[in-house]
């Protein structure tokens, strides 16, 4: 397991100063999730380095949406540890977790249906005065600022994934590939250090597929963001990833770059077992 | 004119019954708002309010005729009581599910209720609480001046509680449909549509859920003043879950994304409850009370089966339906 | 490599600090013992501070009370997990059908037995009248939670203030012998209580037997818990939907007359009953219906029992309190599974 035994020897308790030790931007440790008598998480460990791509893969029903629940507060773990940056956040609320930067998208995409697209976007901004009533009272000049600034800045990314024409529909008449580009496009507003996809590319045709890969290289090469996916389409996470980390059954059973994993034996035999090989899982 | 079975419908020709009628419906415009803050806005099935009003109007007539305090120091402190309480209630239980929340408030509102009916020392209990209108009275009468000044002779005895309840209903529609529009607005209709998406895009949703719930509070409290003020005494009977279920549905009634459609909506759910205690059917006064609260109950039924979107709302913005 | 637990909670925030508590923790994986131990030690106290008989004779006042909650629980528990609807109509249920038993017991002077028994029909009928021609339809157009819980509402109004408008608002009794009592165990119950006692255990125990041991019974437990699953292994829904409502119904009505046979009839003692109710279905875990019948009993006990300690005229508080209580501590009740966050 890389840098396992380091982590061992490190103290657990409050932040340590920045996340350049190692390199590394998430640390997760023995991480275990219960529903009643099922362990969807049985003890993952793994690590992300900083500004690098990296893909979690797994058959059906290996926890891998379970483990992003965790990760970002909205599933409380029943034990384990999870370092974002250094400090501590296993069990903190999914809010704080985003306001930290680790900002994730949904697998069943959670586009505000009744609101439209550009008010989905300009919610996601960080920093606005406008969303505490007493700077709307107060100072509401700074808050009209910000607005105009974050409205321009949506309407740019909009444009970049080519939703800029349905800016004014409510986002509940977009198809469902539409809406995985609004909640990545949203994603990003956040200004995000570190972006968890679920299934990004499920549903997006090839041609803006490539865009939002293309965008996601860019990020990472202009601001050092890091990615962590969940992705069926082992096109994509082989050709695209620094990493993959695979979990079956709720544990982490491999990870290292992609055509080490693609050969492991403990990765084929989860394949096969769960009846499909890697590679011809089906895009929902 | 008089219909057969002695039903007439003079009342309606009365200043002074629309003045009434203007007063319960201008009331219920504040009561109301709060729950379309609550329940439009930002989704949380708020079943207190009435709660909230009991709060109000009971520790702003408690420290007036028990403490002696000046009547235009109570009111402010009536309603940071009320948003207290909104809080105290608000913290632990707005993270339950809606229907829980629902029934928590309703919990809530009844022990506040019912302390006010056994704390008798404090509250007067069912005997109820007299003198707290003494500064009203002098602000009416001063109002009436101003009218009679203008040149209305001998206007209608409760026409400045009627001005005062209008225009503070006028002024938190405006205030509310601005703050709506801002971007906290935006962030309480995120709230709404999917509390999930809203945190993960880092807001503290239950920040927000607590703001609207301490509005509905303010909004509640005022109301509380209004009924207060309207009956001339206080007694817990003004205060039972039936009047938040009536503000339910004046809200349905006039759609719960319209501001417009509260105010239409508590305008004519009042002419009817308060018309049919006018026109003199000859049934005795008791079955006419029954018959107006049936009213509501067939109202609501009706409204929630065929038009849940109420008389002025749109379907594709229907709150209602999952 | 050594597993490590959960790191230092110094970070996390205070409720969570307070659910990592050992004695919490142990609470929150034996929700059964530990309710179990706060009541037994509450009743200890309680039996120190007041001696045993008197703790006794209010725990009986506090079983006739149980049975009424217990009663209503039960059919409010599995409308909810059967249908997820939170029916606020419910408490005029009980109304109905003690209004009901009133027209056969004092209108027309026949037997309370009768009363009981027609009471019971009428509003089990009701109960899937109302289903025909409301609640179907509207579950069948999709019908949104909220929508159906706003319905419920008006239809509790439309109920209760008709029963207001044919029988006004004046008090009324049931036909009861409400001055002889009887004695055991130097312990004092009125004749009529140890009836409503005698008959809600009787009831209770028939309709626990009921969902544990016939195939109706098993088939509405299967429903309540996950109706989904239950409707892929082939039950037919719609028929014991109808039964459900027959149940609440005819239980509702049971719980009515027997609240009506101890206290007095007005048209809003079912309401007034109501909340109580749902603290009881609460307290059990919704959808449980073995949960609803034990907690509609412990929040009699705890009810009554309050009396010893505080007036008698906050006693409905009390229901209240536990209810806001048994939300924040544990909102699954002490029956429910624990779900996610």
């Amino acid at each position: 397991m890389i840098d396992g035994t380091a982590q061992m020897e490190q103290s657990a308790v409050g932040s340590r100063p920045s996340a350049d030790d190692g390199g590394l931007i998430l640390e997760v440790e023995d991480v275990v999730r219960r529903f009643g008598g099922i362990l969807a998480v049985d003890g993952a460990t793994f690590d992300v380095a900083k500004g690098s791509v990296t893909a979690l893969i797994g058959p059906n029903g290996a926890g891998k949406t379970t483990l992003f629940n965790v990760i970002t507060g909205f599933y409380r773990g029943d034990r384990g540890s999870i370092r974002f940056q250094g400090q501590e956040i296993v069990r903190r609320p999914p809010y704080v977790i985003a306001r930290l930067g680790m900002v994730r998208t949904f697998q069943i995409t959670k586009a505000l249906a009744k609101m439209p697209v550009i008010d989905n976007m300009m919610l996601a901004a960080p920093d606005q005065p406008g969303e505490r009533l007493y700077n709307l009272v107060v100072r509401p000049a700074a808050a009209r600022a910000r607005e105009r600034a974050v409205r321009a800045r949506a309407d740019e990314l909009l444009a970049v994934f080519q939703l800029e024409k349905l800016a004014q529909e409510y986002a509940g008449v977009l198809s469902g590939g539409q809406r995985k580009l609004l909640e990545f496009a949203r994603a990003l507003m956040t200004e995000p250090t570190m972006l968890l996809l679920d299934e990004p590319m499920a549903g997006i045709n090839p041609t803006l597929g490539a865009r939002l890969l293309e965008h996601m290289h860019q990020l990472r090469a202009e601001r050092g963001m890091t990615f962590l996916f969940i992705e069926h389409d082992m096109e994509v996470v082989m050709g695209q990833s620094d990493k993959v980390i695979v979990m079956a059954e709720g544990r982490v059973i491999a990870q290292g770059p992609p055509d080490e994993v693609r050969r492991d034996q403990r990765v084929i035999d989860a394949y096969l077992g769960g009846g499909a090989a890697i590679g011809s899982e089906p895009r929902r | 004119m008089t219909l057969p079975l002695g039903v007439t419908f003079d009342a309606f020709t009365d200043f002074g019954f629309w003045t009434s009628v203007g007063i319960l419906a201008g009331t219920y415009v504040l009561f109301t708002l709060g729950l379309q803050l609550n329940v439009g806005y930002t989704g949380i099935v708020n079943f207190g309010q009435a709660g909230f009003m009991a709060i109000g109007a009971y520790a702003m007539g408690v420290l007036v005729v028990k403490a002696h305090w000046s009547f235009w120091l109570a009111l402010p402190t009536a309603v940071f009581i009320a948003i207290g309480f909104g809080l105290l209630v608000g913290l632990p239980s707005l993270r339950l599910r809606a229907d829980y929340f629902a029934i928590a408030t309703i919990a809530a509102a009844e022990i506040v209720r019912i302390t006010a009916l056994n704390l008798r020392d404090v509250t007067g209990g069912n005997q109820g609480l007299f003198g707290f209108d003494e500064s009203w009275n002098n602000l009416s009468d001063q109002i009436t001046s101003w009218l009679e000044s203008l040149g209305w002779s001998d206007p209608e005895q409760l026409f400045p509680l009627f001005i005062v309840v209008w225009v503070l209903a006028l002024i938190a529609t405006v205030l509310l449909h601005f703050a709506t529009k801002s971007p906290w607005g935006r962030v309480l209709r995120a709230v709404r549509e999917d509390e999930d998406a809203a945190r993960a895009l880092g807001k503290n949703t239950l920040a927000y859920k607590l703001q609207s719930l301490a509005i509905a509070a303010t909004l509640g409290a005022l109301a509380g003043f209004f009924v207060a003020i309207n009956l001339n005494f206080l007694t817990p009977e003004a205060f039972l879950p039936a009047f938040t279920f009536i503000g339910y549905a004046v809200l349905v009634l006039g759609g719960l994304a319209s501001y417009w459609g509260v105010a239409a909506g508590a305008i004519i759910m009042w002419t009817i409850l308060e018309g049919t205690r006018f026109i003199d059917l000859p049934i005795s006064a008791e079955r006419e009370a029954a018959v107006r609260f049936m009213i509501v109950g067939l109202v609501l039924i009706l409204l929630m089966a065929f038009r849940p979107q109420g008389l002025f709302g749109k379907k594709e913005e229907m709150v209602l339906g999952d | 490599m050594e597993a490590r637990s959960i790191p230092s909670a110094a970070h996390l925030p205070l409720r969570e600090r307070v659910r990592e508590l050992p004695a919490v923790r142990w609470a929150r994986l034996h929700p059964e013992s530990a309710a179990a131990g706060v009541i037994g030690v509450l009743v200890l106290i309680l039996i120190a501070r007041h001696g045993l008989h008197d703790v006794a004779q209010t725990s009986l006042n506090g079983l006739t009370l149980g049975s009424v909650y217990a009663l209503g629980a039960i059919g409010l528990t599995l409308v909810y997990g059967i249908l997820k609807l939170t029916n606020f109509a419910h408490g005029d249920f009980l109304t109905f059908g003690a209004y009901m038993a009133f027209l056969v017991n004092v209108t027309w002077g026949g037997p309370l037995v009768l009363g009981i028994l027609f009471g019971m029909l009428a509003t089990a009928l009701m109960a899937v009248f109302l289903e025909k021609i409301m609640w179907g339809p509207m579950r069948a157009r999709g019908a949104g939670l909220l929508q159906l819980l706003l319905m419920s509402i008006g239809l509790a109004f439309l109920l209760r203030y008709t029963i207001q408008f044919i029988w006004g608002t004046k008090v009324r009794a049931l036909d009861v012998n409400v001055t002889d009592s009887v004695e055991f165990l130097g312990l004092r119950i009125g004749r009529t209580e140890l009836i409503v006692i005698g008959i809600g255990f009787v009831t209770l125990m028939a309709v626990g037997l009921m969902l544990k041991y016939t195939l109706l019974g098993k088939r509405m437990r299967a429903l309540s818990d996950n109706f989904d699953l239950a409707e892929t292994s082939g039950i037919d829904t719609s028929q014991i939907v109808l039964f459900t409502w027959i149940l609440a119904g005819a239980l509702a009505g049971l719980a009515g007359v027997l609240a009506a046979e101890v206290t007095n009839l007005r048209p809003e003692f079912g309401f007034a009953l109501l909340l109580p109710i749902f603290a009881a279905v609460i307290l059990g875990g919704i959808g449980d219906a073995f949960g609803a019948l034990a907690g509609g009993i412990v929040l009699g006990l705890v009810t009554e029992l309050s009396t010893l300690e505080i007036e008698p005229r906050w006693k409905t508080a009390v229901g209240f309190a536990v209810l806001i209580i048994v939300l924040f501590v544990r909102p699954q009740g002490i029956f429910g599974k624990a779900t996610a966050i």
